[in-house]
């Protein structure tokens, strides 16, 4: 058959190129999608053209991923073939995609193996755009050498002979100082700075760039640019890097540890040594001498020393600050080098790009990334930065329609006149919210939705681009009223048509608040760079501007304290002072006496020399500390550090900041068993339990189940169960519990929030939270029926309060039911792991691996979480962070179990005597509610446990229902033999269960004339509990530090899952199948861009009643 | 194009004694540095020479130049204000006339039977214009020369149009302004030693060194960077190789390519064989 999407990717003409491809999938059949699938596939294996492969790639994925499962005619349930996911997880895309296909091919396709092919087909995407990024690179003229040069002998570089001479010995060598402005941007035109759109679609690649001082306001006396890179020459031969905000020195004296990245903080600084041909990239692993590098270099017995200032601008400020950063130690480094022709002042254009270039090379180095226009800093004043064209003569010129690198263009007075960056200076009141967030996937979203041509993301990107020439016409005006009524529409309109998780609801509530108390004087809202919530704009008229600086940061502050629970805040907000820098990066040399680094430096290295006799110290430190001395006496910017020395000298003991409690006192609180936790740490230890231990036996037979061992609920289910399930309903024999005590461990990758309190998406015109959108399922339903649902909501010692003090501030969501939270009863104590836990999880278990230098880094990370735990001693207590931080809930077993110690159950029975089931389910499983239909089945059959199921797709990991030993039951992913027994399973466990209040407690032997009896039910639970496994599980936990600083630590926890109890051989369990949207589970704020595109989004939406009478 | 004269720079204050260095010449006769260049230099066809030396060098210099050294012009450099300064002290003698640039640290072997210096000359007589002598060098020897950014010229193989000079590039900025086609990677078309300069070149070099404030420091290569600018102007490929007799062990390495290319091959490469031979693990 002739291809109709083919022609979308070859075509020059617009109208064919830019249509979108969801309209052209919407009406085609299963077939015909499947020949565009092979078309594709086979198109994209001989196409030369990087764009046509990429976008042939990016079809494919969306295809399987949101059209072909809509299909009549494909099958809703299907294996994977694990040989296909291993493939994957190794980044061995092609061959993963091969054995999907085969299995497609002999079994006919299914929901199942579409989804792994829409995995494989999206990350061979990327994959072959990275691969691009970091050939281009490469291949930029002045940074090839670095990757031919193998050996020392062949170092070209030397140091200029500025930064050599000393009148004496004893005295330091001069100090090359680069000062860097950081970048701001007044549009971005859709993310346009994301290197592939820019190389693709050069003409819509369009940046409005500002070079900016900064000073966090009633902190900093003035602004200046923030960002600092010093260089000198050492009398020894190593080279020293530091990093004054993070307080990290190192003195480096082999080559291997260059390379090295994540072994400590200095990371950044070692990718600028790198990327700066100092030490070249090609040295990586040549066994060379870094001192013979050093002497080729500098001189005979002679080092390098470079140094890193950021001031204390906190990291997630979306000014970039990290890749300014990289771009002025890599400019320092290239002017001490002889590769600037200049040593001090500023640089030239093409030494300006090549530092962009090198920037980005650095970034790759260090596994990291960011956008083209992030070096913008480099540049002076306002730019339009502009994607080009590739011609010939240009590296990229028949790989790609537009270059790596941009055109800066410095706008000059007609284009931006002095009064308007007056105004500009008089009417923007720069913050940083406290929200750090990852903006990756948003980067990846907007990436596929280009090559897609989603009709709104092309509509809203066009539009981008018209209100950037607004933008530019109104800075010629100086007309500051026009540019925040622009970048609020631009915010409002095409940024969130691009991508709705721009915004959040942090953001929304303070441009409310700011817009109610400021009226007409606030001009507009402006996000700075790839989402909102950490540094952003707001735009008042002149007259309100000193106002609006004190009262946004109160506006923030309570915003924040009323919201820190449900939303990762990494910092308490700030308001900046800013200045338009119109020189750009600029460079000065210190000599004498004035070769000093800035204050901080000695801050964290004096303390250490002087646990020394003075007498003692060399000459050139002796000397070094009377100008310091002196500096001290005299110089401004050096009188604060006496109080800086006492304060490292005489640590302070630290007190618990306000209202935070001590661990102890929160251990008490919270029934934490001490007892208890010592067998848990002497098993651990002896190696009783672990992850290895998790496993059943290794001769445990695990098999799918047959189709008469589930009951299929996907189709419509018969009129009686629904009214059967109606009837109970009306009587209030159901209740609904949902399962809040967890700590989003994955959503926010271990900040310590209550996810059930998170805004996740906007639906019905207003963010809404977990805990919102099940009660308006549960309003929907009462309505219905005409009764009120109960609702509970189980907690922990992390999650009661604030979803206590929550409920109470939005009125309960004005649910007129009874709204119930049962507190948790117990509560573990986090352990340092054990080595022999965390080598089993990363290297005994399948695991995605990263691109080539991420994986590097990675690697490097978990040798140094190695060394940590061992230092740290394996299994011991995790105290070292936040009391909150270093607890745990112990697994959802626990919560129901809790329903009967709290009392919870009890008081649920005595208000409602007809109540005689549960609906339990997973706070992330938001298409789980009380259906009727389903309640009715679940009576009907007469089980214990009803459980939920859905047909498996790649992304369900975790476990699934499964005949063990001949017994059908629940089997969690880290209880598995073998990794590929999951892959077996047709079914992935929801966790949503239907109970049978009567015959669970009979489970427990109890009865409801029990469950005013403590002691029994302790008892009960406690022998219950003993009867099933304990797992071992690591858990990412976020340490926060400095200005917005994040580390995120493993730790060893145990829990007891709920699944488990389907291996009672009493416990009568009945599986439901249910249709996907029901069963589905939010676990990975990645996750939402397709599930509001896929329909899981509408479906949920459908099932709410958002209106509170 | 008529090439009457040539100069000869020895006052650099490292450079000074490498002239008097003696060596074996190709014919088993023992000379000086600087006799081997004269030599050089008469093998072209060219009879005044005028060496530019520190001042009290002269006796030194002309009795290493041996028999001819009687006929040499010395012009004093007062002041050691770079390469192109020393060259500029030489505009009176040669005039507005081109002339042979020779280094006094560097020996040439040629592998044809012409002369590296008559091998430029002809071809700078060919072309009429200013020719300077290059070798595709290393980026990791880049450091020590003047490089050359070009394409090549049409006329004969080995002949390149200049667009760009640079003193003594880094790696960054000669692979951004001075690759050339057909050559491997990493290697530049670096200076030889060796040109054949117009009276432009002397008048733009003489320029900048009027212009040069009293401390400056003046390269060559910036002329010659502007007459690439405003003359056509080439670099050529010899058939020999240039030996840096001020590099370390750069004399030994001289005499050994003198010596190999001379009758006394079997000689000296036997007394090697056995050097290796009776060498210790």
């Amino acid at each position: 058959m002739s291809s109709r999407l083919i022609p979308m990717i070859l075509s020059d003409d617009p109208s064919v190129r830019d249509r979108p491809l969801d309209a052209c999938c919407a009406g085609a059949s299963l077939s015909e999608l499947l020949g565009e699938c092979a078309a594709l596939e086979a198109f994209r294996r001989q196409s030369e053209s990087l764009y046509a492969r990429v976008r042939a790639l990016f079809f494919l994925y969306a295809i399987h991923r949101f059209h072909l499962p809509r299909k009549q005619g494909i099958a809703d349930r299907g294996l994977i073939p694990f040989d296909g996911y291993e493939h994957l997880l190794q980044r061995r895309f092609e061959e993963a995609i091969a054995s999907f296909l085969q299995a497609q091919a002999s079994s006919g396709p299914s929901d199942a193996v579409s989804s792994a092919l829409a995995v494989a087909y999206h990350r061979l995407a990327f994959q072959t755009l990275a691969d691009q990024v970091r050939r281009s690179v490469r291949s930029v003229r002045g940074n090839q050498w670095m990757f031919r040069m193998g050996h020392p002998e062949d170092q070209p570089l030397r140091i200029r002979p500025e930064l050599l001479r000393r009148r004496s010995g004893s005295e330091p060598y001069p100090v090359l100082r680069e000062r860097t402005p950081v970048r701001m941007d007044l549009s971005h035109c859709g993310w346009s700075d994301i290197f592939f759109l820019g190389m693709d679609y050069p003409e819509g690649a369009r940046v409005l760039n500002v070079s900016i001082d900064l000073g966090v306001r009633g902190r900093d006396a003035a602004t200046r640019p923030p960002v600092e890179a010093y260089l000198r020459v050492l009398d020894e031969p190593v080279l020293r890097l530091t990093s004054i905000d993070l307080g990290a020195t190192v003195d480096i004296t082999n080559l291997v540890e260059v390379f090295d990245f994540a072994r400590d903080y200095l990371g950044l600084l070692k990718a600028a040594v790198i990327a700066a041909g100092i030490v070249p990239p090609g040295l990586e692993g040549s066994g060379q001498s870094l001192e013979h590098l050093l002497h080729r270099i500098v001189a005979p017995a002679r080092g390098i020393e470079i140094v890193s200032n950021v001031n204390g601008i906190p990291k997630g400020s979306r000014l970039a600050v990290s890749t300014t950063l990289l771009a002025s130690l890599i400019a320092v480094c290239m002017r001490a080098t002889g590769q600037a022709a200049s040593l001090t002042g500023s640089l030239e254009e093409s030494e300006r790009r090549l530092v962009a270039a090198r920037a980005i090379l650095g970034e790759w180095l260090g596994g990291s990334g960011g956008g083209w226009q992030d070096s913008g800093g480099v540049w002076p004043g306002i730019k339009l930065i502009e994607g080009v064209r590739a011609g010939e003569g240009d590296l990229e010129h028949g790989i790609s329609r537009g270059r790596l690198l941009p055109n800066h263009r410095i706008l000059g007075a007609d284009d931006a006149p002095p009064v308007a960056r007056q105004r500009l200076q008089e009417s923007l009141v720069l913050v940083h919210g406290g929200m750090a967030q990852n903006v990756g996937p948003i980067l990846e979203m907007v990436t596929e939705k280009y090559l897609l041509r989603s009709a709104t993301e092309w509509a809203g990107r066009q539009a981008a681009l018209g209100i950037l020439d607004e933008i530019l016409a109104a800075l010629r005006d100086g007309d500051l009223a026009a540019i925040g009524a622009a970048t609020t529409r631009n915010f409002q309109g095409p940024i969130q048509a691009i991508i709705p998780w721009a915004t959040n609801y942090y953001t929304e509530t303070l441009i409310a608040r700011v817009r109610a108390e400021f009226g007409d004087a606030f001009w507009g809202f402006w996000m700075l760079g790839g989402m909102s919530g950490g540094g952003m704009g707001f735009i008042f008229s002149p007259t309100a501007h000193r106002r609006a600086q004190t009262r946004l940061q109160s506006i923030m502050a309570t915003a924040k304290q009323e919201l820190e629970h449900a939303l990762p805040f990494a910092m308490e907000p700030v308001v900046y002072d800013f200045a338009i820098n119109e020189r750009g990066t600029w460079a000065e040399l210190g000599v004498g006496s004035d070769a000093l680094l800035p204050a901080g430096y000695y801050g964290l290295t004096v303390p250490a020399l002087l646990k020394n006799e003075l007498d003692a110290l060399v000459p050139v430190r002796r000397a070094e500390l009377d100008a310091l001395a002196e500096a001290c006496r005299s110089d401004p910017d050096y009188s604060g550090l006496a109080h800086q020395l006492i304060e490292r000298l005489i640590p302070r003991l630290r007190p618990a900041a306000a209202g935070e409690e001590r661990l102890p006192d929160l251990l008490a609180r919270h029934g934490f068993d001490p007892v208890h936790h010592e067998q848990i740490r002497a098993d651990l230890r002896s190696a009783r339990i672990g992850l290895a231990q998790n496993r059943l036996p290794a001769n445990t037979e695990i098999q799918d189940v047959r189709a008469e061992d589930v009951c299929d609920a996907t189709a419509p289910l018969g009129s009686e169960l629904r009214a059967a399930g109606e009837e109970m309903l009306a009587r209030g024999a159901v209740a609904a519990v949902s399962l809040a005590a967890g700590t989003a461990s994955r959503w926010t990758q271990g900040a310590g929030v209550v996810k059930a309190l998170h805004p996740y998406c906007r639906l019905g015109g207003a963010h809404r939270t977990f805990i919102e959108t099940h009660l308006a399922k549960s309003r929907r339903t009462s309505r219905a029926c005409g009764a009120w649902l109960p609702h509970v909501f189980t907690t922990s010692y992390l999650t009661h309060e604030p979803i206590e003090a929550f409920l109470a501030r939005q009125r309960r969501y004005g649910y007129e039911g009874p709204l119930l939270l049962s507190p948790g009863r117990a509560v573990g104590l986090r352990l340092v792991p054990m080595v022999r836990d965390l080598q089993f999880a990363w290297e005994e278990m399948p695991q995605q691996r990263l691109d080539e230098q991420a994986q590097k880094v990675r690697d490097s990370l978990r040798a140094a979480l190695i060394r940590w735990a061992e230092s740290a001693g394996e299994g011991s207590d995790y105290t070292d962070n936040a009391p909150a931080q270093c607890l745990h809930p112990v697994g959802h077993w626990y919560e129901v179990a809790n329903l009967l110690r709290n009392g919870t159950l009890q008081r649920l029975v005595a208000e409602r005597p007809n109540l005689k089931h549960l609906l339990l389910h997973n706070i992330d499983t938001l298409g789980a509610g009380v259906d009727p239909a389903m309640l009715g089945l679940h009576a009907t059959r007469g089980g214990c446990l009803s459980f939920e199921v859905i047909a498996r797709r790649l992304e369900d990991r975790g476990g699934g229902l499964a005949r063990v030993n001949d017994r059908i039951r629940l089997v969690e992913g880290l209880a598995m033999p073998r990794e590929a027994d999951e892959f077996r399973l047709t079914y992935y466990n929801t966790l949503t269960t239907w109970i049978d209040i009567d015959r669970l407690l009979a489970a427990f032997k109890l009865s409801r004339g029990h469950l005013d009896q403590t002691e029994r039910i302790t008892a009960a639970v406690r022998d219950m509990a003993a009867r099933l496994p304990t797992y071992v599980t690591l858990k990412e936990v976020k340490k926060r530090w400095g200005h917005g600083q994040e580390d995120v630590f493993p730790v060893a926890q145990f829990e007891k899952l709920w699944g488990d109890m389907t291996a009672l051989p009493e416990v009568d369990c009945r599986f439901f199948v249910v249709p996907r949207p029901r069963g589905q589970q939010l676990k990975d704020p990645a996750q939402l861009d397709g599930w509001l595109r896929d329909g899981s989004a509408a479906y949920v939406e459908s099932l709410c009643d958002w209106r509170a009478a | 194009m008529d090439i009457k004269r040539a100069v000869i720079t020895a006052a650099g204050p490292e450079q000074r004694m490498l002239p008097l260095q003696t060596l074996m010449d190709r014919d088993g006769v023992q000379k000086t540095a600087l006799g081997i260049l004269i030599e050089e230099v008469l093998g072209a066809g060219i009879q005044e020479i005028g060496v530019v030396v520190c001042p009290g060098d002269q006796g030194a210099y002309r009795a290493a130049g041996g028999a001819p050294g009687t006929r040499l012009h010395f012009l004093e450099q007062s002041e050691p204000r770079g390469y192109g300064h020393a060259v500029a002290c030489a505009r009176d003698f040669t005039g507005r006339d081109p002339f042979l640039l020779l280094v006094c640290d560097h020996l040439y072997v040629s592998r044809s039977v012409k002369p590296c210096a008559q091998q430029l000359i002809e071809v700078a007589r060919a072309e009429g214009c200013s020719v300077s002598a290059v070798q595709a060098t290393h980026e990791s020897k880049l450091p020590y020369y003047g490089a050359v950014g070009g394409r090549l010229a049409d006329t004969r193989p080995g002949l390149y149009k200049i667009d760009t000079v640079i003193e003594k590039p880094t790696p960054t900025e000669a692979e951004q302004k001075l690759v050339v086609p057909g050559l491997r990677a990493g290697h530049y078309l670096c200076f030889f030693g060796l040109h054949v300069l117009t009276a432009g070149a002397m008048a733009l070099l003489t320029g900048l060194v009027d212009a040069a404030a009293p401390d400056q420091r003046v390269t060559l290569s910036a002329a010659l960077s502007a007459l690439a600018g405003c003359e056509r102007y080439l670099a050529c490929e010899l058939e020999g190789r240039r030996f840096d007799v001020g590099a370390k062990y750069g004399l030994l390495m001289a005499q050994f390519a003198l010596a190999l290319e001379g009758e006394d091959r079997d000689e000296v490469l036997a007394g090697l064989i056995e050097l290796l031979a009776l060498r210790r693990q």
